[in-house]
């Protein structure tokens, strides 16, 4: 087993964010990520197709963020963007809108579930979450930027959303949510957080390496990929 | 007073760090910015026995000493620093040894800090000021 490899899968550009996508990425390789994807909010997409930076030894992903209050128009967002994107993240935040997430095998990851006075996810939903495969996403913008009362909300709300997850077996997802490279963490800071935030060594370090890996394989198949569970495997990879 | 016997010394970690940020800060504002991240990350209890302390700092690298047990709680108290005196800030821990002179060698030595324009020729689309 090498070393593993760290993702950051949920990182806004410019004009979502402050910083343009080159600085991201070449901060993000800098602090020893081999990948991030960057995933603006749908309601500030730029007006063309942004131009992904290329970088040796450095894989930058196609994903977006999906912010939509109602459930049918998020499904058929879903399916609008699907096909381009290599990673596809709701915004939650509001108890129809996780729903709607969580029961989509399409989707990858749920941010931001959290809303009033719950953390957004309950026994039915995490058991669609594991059903559908949709990871739950720990964000750390919002616990940086935050200090007292609203940093002991997120905190607490972080806590029940993991005992549902270790419960039902719902994978986690470990991303900055940066909008400046400032938000940017090392990740080795990443996990020193996770931890000191209540997950276990194994589990954080899944969720930023593991977890981000096996959605990219998911959504982006191998030549020989006919459909789920079937693939036409050629030379070496029969052995 | 007598000095304590070495082996009733606290063990400790030095961590070589950068400081990534729109402006240059001093030491001071270093410590202070990382004492009151770490005891409202951690609280007071934990954060004494992280025994943080800012050995130097210049060029934009530095060294902070902490507890060889409390790494990890130190780690994230230097993450969960977003700013220094208002300005948008990060640490960068470059590595964790046992000796300052180990810490300095292996890590700081021949280490350029990061700075972004530098590394790629870029457009001028760039707002200045940003990174620095």
């Amino acid at each position: 087993m090498g070393k593993p490899k760290f993702y950051d899968f949920c990182v806004h550009a410019v004009p979502d964010g402050d910083s343009t996508a080159q600085e991201l990425v070449s901060l993000a390789r800098h602090f020893g990520y081999s990948g991030i994807a960057l995933a603006n909010h749908s309601d500030k997409l730029p007006d063309r197709k942004p131009v992904l930076p290329q970088v040796e030894g450095f894989e930058v992903f196609r994903g977006i963020e999906l912010v939509e209050e109602n459930p049918s128009k998020l499904h058929s967002l879903i399916g609008k963007f699907r096909s381009s994107m290599d990673v596809l993240i709701v915004h939650g935040g509001s108890e129809a809108v996780n729903r709607a997430a969580l029961e989509n095998p399409r989707v990858d990851i749920l941010n931001h579930p959290a809303f009033d006075r719950s953390s957004g996810l309950n026994q039915v939903l995490a058991k669609a979450a594991a059903e559908n495969g949709v990871a739950i996403g720990i964000t750390l913008r919002p616990l940086l930027h935050s200090r007292g009362t609203r940093r002991i909300r997120l905190l607490s709300d972080l806590k029940a959303n993991l005992d549902l997850a270790r419960k039902y077996d719902v994978s986690l997802v470990l991303c900055s949510d940066a909008v400046s490279c400032f938000d940017l963490r090392s990740p080795m800071e990443m996990l020193a957080l996770a931890e000191i935030c209540g997950l276990e060594e194994d589990e954080a370090l899944e969720a930023i390496s593991k977890v981000p890996e096996k959605i990219i394989a998911r959504n982006r198949p191998g030549p020989g990929y006919v459909r789920e569970g079937i693939e036409v495997l050629e030379g070496e990879d029969l052995v | 007073m007598k000095r304590l016997l070495p082996s009733l010394r606290a063990k400790k970690r030095y961590l070589a760090f950068e400081l990534i940020s729109e402006e240059p800060a001093g030491r001071g504002d270093i410590v202070k910015e990382v004492i009151s991240s770490a005891s409202s990350l951690l609280g007071d209890v934990t954060t004494s026995d992280c025994d943080i302390k800012v050995l130097g700092f210049e060029a934009g690298k530095g060294i902070i000493q902490c507890s060889h047990t409390r790494v990890k709680e130190t780690r994230a108290a230097m993450a969960a620093l977003t700013r220094i005196n208002g300005k948008r800030a990060t640490l960068h821990v470059l590595g964790a040894s046992g000796t300052v002179k180990r810490a300095t060698e292996k890590f700081l030595q021949d280490y350029t800090v990061f700075e972004p324009e530098v590394q790629e020729k870029k457009d001028s689309r760039q707002v200045p000021g940003k990174v620095n």
